[in-house]
């Protein structure tokens, strides 16, 4: 529906978004990837063409592929609990109880901790000689090690849970909180009980939510850095190292090609993901909603 | 229409220009000497050293830097982004900091960047300490706090171990299950690894049920490179080294193999919380201060702290020195320096401040406030400000080492750090992860 | 706000007509939100409690008795010598603001054009989630150099930018699922009484996006003052926020775990109190955008 008048409208609008893309987002990519194919580290200060090699080199380096394996479990493992979790407790958020409203601010507080400190947060709070958690379990007869070979990476995916499943219930909370009065009565009139209800009238319609939720937080959760950085430093060995820790490590060893190659790579590996959920948005209105 | 495609040219031409302009300005061009005076931007860590900089920045802009005509303004960074900040500056040439902040372990990396200094007194530092800091014969650095390895302990359990009968025979009986041979209880300062793992045991719980510590020691095993040269000093300590005399990858030999298995052998037998494997200098602080640890390799900076009742009055007063177990007492050393930009605009006035910063009024200064210079001469003269001053002065010359001066020495502490911490907690075999750090080890040395 | 469907709250369970009316309010509700709530905030309630423990006594099992109380960590992080909180504060709320205006300013009229007006829909939109793929420290040195030939190195303003730039395909996948929601034939009308396109879209559409508008805000927000990489890079003495000055307790002499969590605390209490006060257009907001977009 382009009206007549509204062709020079659209190109007024949407001026600013363009230069301020073409600055801060052209620049940025065409900056990065000349560097993936430069021979480039804080040793070459003058830089060389390198051609393919920065890809070669880390599509043969078989920490790069441990680490995209990792990310991808991990990232797999947590988006999901992090969905079904937000989910659950946003349907327990969605009707009226004493106290609902404070604790809907308590809910979403971990959101509001940089991911940098939170790491450090958790460093404390998991420390085993003057961490709260690990007394409490002593005290309550769990002696377990949080960090050992065996629990390091569970752990890590408790974490991000409890991390970011707020972010998830924010989203399906507000999603469930505008479905209209009347779906659930004609529902009910229908015979249907609670859970028939929620699967056949409001998941439906929360599927678009889901998507859009489960895009931003695997995206989010694939490029994981400061928590798991911070504390495990990518270790034992590489068990629990990420992407970004991996293009981390590169570039403070100065190997700033070789990052940006990595850089390249990891985004290339995320890119099936964008056409799902554009799709999604950019779908014809259905009026049959309304 | 003329109006739209007025619209469309002139979108496209700022979107255009504006990345030509930013395309073409990247990075200053070269430095400059300046005048001689006015500001000198430097850039500093938090913690003893950054607070003992700014003292002393403010007792030079105070007095000798106004006969200078110098003032320093000092820019403190986190200490983990510190020097990937420094890279990023390093690498588009910058000119904002006329100082850096640089370390032994870095110089190589950063010469590039740096402007050589002359006129550096060698004398007056430790040896090690300044050779550490150059590059191709060149001194890239001027050495300001130095750092290296201690093991500490808890004098109190230690002289009951060493005086009761009853414990010294508990000892006996568990040296020989764990280490396979009865040994009797030492003085610290005369362990070898077989002593070290020994008392480990006796003071764990899993082995002594009447130990006052839950574990013997703490391990700092996880994948950091600051951790790699702590088991750099056990690897020094049987006699090993990264590359063999004729300068060929040395990680296979007998002395690495047994610097793992000490690591391995401290970490599967329980001497250590399973936590370890995350470990580095904050958590072995805190199992010691806790008390749940009665002894640990540790660096030099730790002691401060230990030692101060406000900050951990458990061990305040019951900690003891002495130089890292072995067949030989090795300690890895390593200088944090500063150096001048080769980019900067304001080279003569960097210089002027280094030069001060180069005397013992300014390092006795920098001592007092709580760092540990690299001048033997302060060191002696303040012992009272901290008592691990007397044990630096007194181990360095003799146990100190510095790994080799390689381009990608960093490069090669973060490969060890990431191929051998897997080995070091039980993740993998001990042989596998020699045989790759070796091999990879040959491709960063550059063969 | 109007008050056709999809923008009103939902009714409070008093008003249903349920088949078994409760008379019995759902306490257990509250009690395992409660439990929910402590177990995802005990980072959170760590640092508080550590924040106000003195140092002798973090450095023991959390167990002992006998804790002493000390308010000196709270002394250091505002009032300390070496550090300029307040100021770091200042600079993280007028970055976080920054960047809230520049988004709205950027992306509203564009997301406007781009699915109302059809323009380059699919291109733009697949562009702009892409964005949000690269890993943050590709950007890095492109960023840095990008500024300083601009001379906005370590000023606030550059942070602004950055962060718009971080947040816009939040904003824009947001903003382009609420506008979908709005129901085209209140603009046909506002056409059909002669209204043009900029008349339309500020007079008409904007406030009828209000929701949207300030849960994009909020969001934009929260991201913007939790960024830490890009403050790092873009900053040294005088653009430094609050999550960077956290950072400083690190020192090579150990974690400063009682300085470091009441910057951790405090720095929690103005997105606390931005959130709280948009609290009840976040909600209804986000939904605006989500459940039929």
């Amino acid at each position: 529906m382009i009206r007549h008048n509204a062709k020079a409208a659209r190109w007024v609008l949407t001026a600013p978004l363009f230069v301020f893309l073409a600055l801060a987002v052209a620049y940025p990519i065409y900056y990065g990837i000349k560097t993936s194919l430069q021979q480039r580290s804080l040793l070459d200060p003058v830089p060389s063409w390198a051609g393919v090699d920065n890809f070669t080199a880390v599509l043969k380096d078989t920490g790069f592929w441990h680490a995209v394996s990792f990310t991808l479990k991990f990232t797999v493992v947590a988006t999901v609990f992090e969905i079904v979790l937000g989910f659950l407790l946003a349907l327990l958020m969605n009707k009226h109880f004493p106290g609902r409203k404070k604790l809907l601010s308590f809910l979403i507080m971990p959101v509001m901790i940089a991911p940098a400190l939170m790491g450090v947060m958790f460093r404390l709070l998991l420390n085993s000689d003057i961490g709260i958690v690990p007394a409490l379990l002593d005290k309550v007869g769990i002696s377990i090690s949080l960090f050992s070979n065996d629990t390091v990476v569970p752990l890590l995916m408790v974490l991000d849970v409890l991390q970011w499943t707020p972010f998830a219930f924010l989203l399906f909370y507000s999603g469930l909180q505008t479905v209209p009065q009347e779906l659930y009565e004609a529902a009910s009139v229908d015979g249907a009980g609670y859970f028939r209800t929620i699967r056949s009238v409001i998941i439906p319609l929360m599927l678009p939510i889901l998507f859009i939720t489960g895009f931003l937080r695997a995206i989010d959760a694939f490029r994981t850095f400061d928590v798991i950085y911070i504390l495990t430093g990518g270790g034992p060995g590489d068990q629990t190292t990420t992407v970004s820790i991996y293009i981390y490590k590169a570039f403070a060893t100065g190997n700033f090609g070789t990052a940006s190659a990595a850089a390249v790579l990891a985004a290339i590996l995320m890119l099936p993901l964008v056409p799902v959920v554009v799709r999604r948005l950019a779908a014809p209105e259905t009026k049959a909603t309304r | 229409m003329n109006r739209m495609r007025w619209l469309r040219t002139g979108v496209a031409g700022v979107s255009i220009a504006a990345l030509g302009l930013v395309a073409g300005c990247s990075g200053s061009g070269s430095g400059a000497q300046g005048s001689g005076t006015g500001t000198v931007k430097m850039v500093a860590w938090p913690g003893p050293e950054g607070d003992a900089m700014a003292k002393v920045a403010k007792a030079y802009n105070a007095g000798q830097g106004k006969k200078d005509g110098v003032k320093v303004e000092l820019t403190l960074l986190s200490r983990t982004d510190t020097f990937s900040k420094e890279a990023t500056l390093m690498a588009t040439k910058s000119s904002s900091f006329d100082v850096y902040f640089t370390a032994s372990y870095l110089i190589a990396q950063h010469a590039p960047y740096l402007t050589p200094l002359k006129n550096v007194d060698s004398s007056a530092y430790f040896s090690s300490a300044v050779k550490s800091l150059q590059v191709k014969g060149v001194q890239a650095a001027l050495p300001l706090d130095i750092s290296n390895h201690f093991m500490y302990y808890r004098t109190d359990l230690i002289n009951k171990l060493l005086s009761d009968p009853t414990q010294k025979a508990t000892y006996e009986k568990i040296s020989k299950k764990v280490v396979g041979q009865t040994l009797e209880p030492k003085k610290p300062a005369d362990w070898n690894w077989n002593d070290y793992i020994a008392t480990a045991a006796f003071f764990s719980k899993k082995y002594n049920s009447a130990s006052p510590t839950k574990y013997g020691t703490a391990l700092q095993a996880k994948n950091l490179v600051y951790n790699t040269m702590i088991w750099d000093d056990v690897l020094w300590s049987f006699g090993g080294n990264w590359l063999d005399s004729s300068g060929k990858p040395d990680l296979e030999s007998k002395a690495a193999k047994s610097a793992m298995e000490v690591y391995n052998k401290i970490y599967t037998a329980g001497l250590t919380s399973p936590d370890s494997s995350q470990a580095e200098f904050p958590e072995t602080q805190a199992a010691l201060t806790s008390g749940n640890a009665a002894f640990a390799v540790q660096w030099s900076a730790g002691y401060a702290d230990l030692n101060n009742p406000a900050k951990s009055p458990a061990t305040a007063g019951k900690i003891g020195v002495a130089p890292v177990p072995g067949d030989q007492h090795k300690t890895h050393v390593h200088a944090l320096a500063v150096a001048i930009n080769k980019y900067g605009k304001n080279q003569k006035a960097a210089t002027k401040w280094l030069t001060y910063l180069g005397t013992s009024g300014a390092m006795t200064d920098y001592a007092k406030s709580g760092g540990i210079p690299a001048m033997p001469s302060v060191l002696t003269a303040q012992s009272k400000v901290n008592p691990i001053y007397r044990y630096v002065v007194r181990d360095l010359p003799t146990d100190g080492f510095a790994e080799p001066a390689l381009p990608k020495s960093f490069d090669i502490s973060t490969m060890l750090a990431q191929e051998l911490s897997g080995a070091w907690v039980g993740q993998k075999s001990i042989d596998s992860a020699l045989k790759k750090a070796n091999s990879d080890l040959a491709g960063l040395a550059g063969q | 706000m109007t008050t056709t469907t999809p923008y009103a709250p939902a009714t409070t369970s008093t008003d249903r007509p349920l088949r078994a009316r409760k008379h019995r309010r759902p306490w257990w509700k509250t009690a395992v939100v409660l439990f929910i709530g402590l177990i995802i905030n005990l980072p959170l309630l760590s640092a508080v409690l550590t924040s106000f423990k003195s140092d002798a006594d973090i450095s023991r099992s959390p167990l002992t008795v006998g804790l002493h109380f000390t308010l000196d960590h709270y002394r250091n992080v505002l009032a300390g010598t070496t550090y300029d909180f307040p100021k770091y504060f200042m600079n993280s709320v007028l970055i976080s603001l920054g960047a809230v205006v520049i988004i709205l300013v950027l992306a509203v009229p564009g997301t406007y054009a781009i699915v109302r007006l059809g323009f380059g829909e699919k291109h733009l939109l697949r562009a702009v989630s892409s964005l949000r793929l690269m890993p943050a420290i590709f950007f890095a040195i492109p960023f840095f150099l990008l500024y300083n030939s601009l001379g906005l190195y370590d000023t606030v303003g550059s942070l602004m930018l950055v962060n718009a730039f971080l947040n816009l395909p939040l904003a824009i996948l947001v903003l382009a699922g609420a506008l979908r929601e709005l129901p085209i034939e209140i603009e046909e009308a506002a056409f059909v009484d002669g209204a043009g396109t900029y008349r339309t879209l500020f007079s008409i559409v904007l406030p009828l996006l209000a929701p949207a508008l300030v849960a994009v805000s909020v969001l934009v927000f929260l991201f913007s003052w939790s960024d830490y990489l890009f403050a790092v890079i873009l900053s040294s003495s005088n653009a430094t926020p609050v999550t960077v000055g956290a950072g400083n307790f690190i020192t090579s002499t150990g974690i400063l775990w009682g300085d470091i969590s009441a910057a951790t605390v405090l720095s929690v209490l103005p997105p606390l109190c931005f959130a709280l006060f948009a609290q009840r257009y976040l909600v209804s907001g986000l939904s605006v955008g989500a459940v039929k977009g």
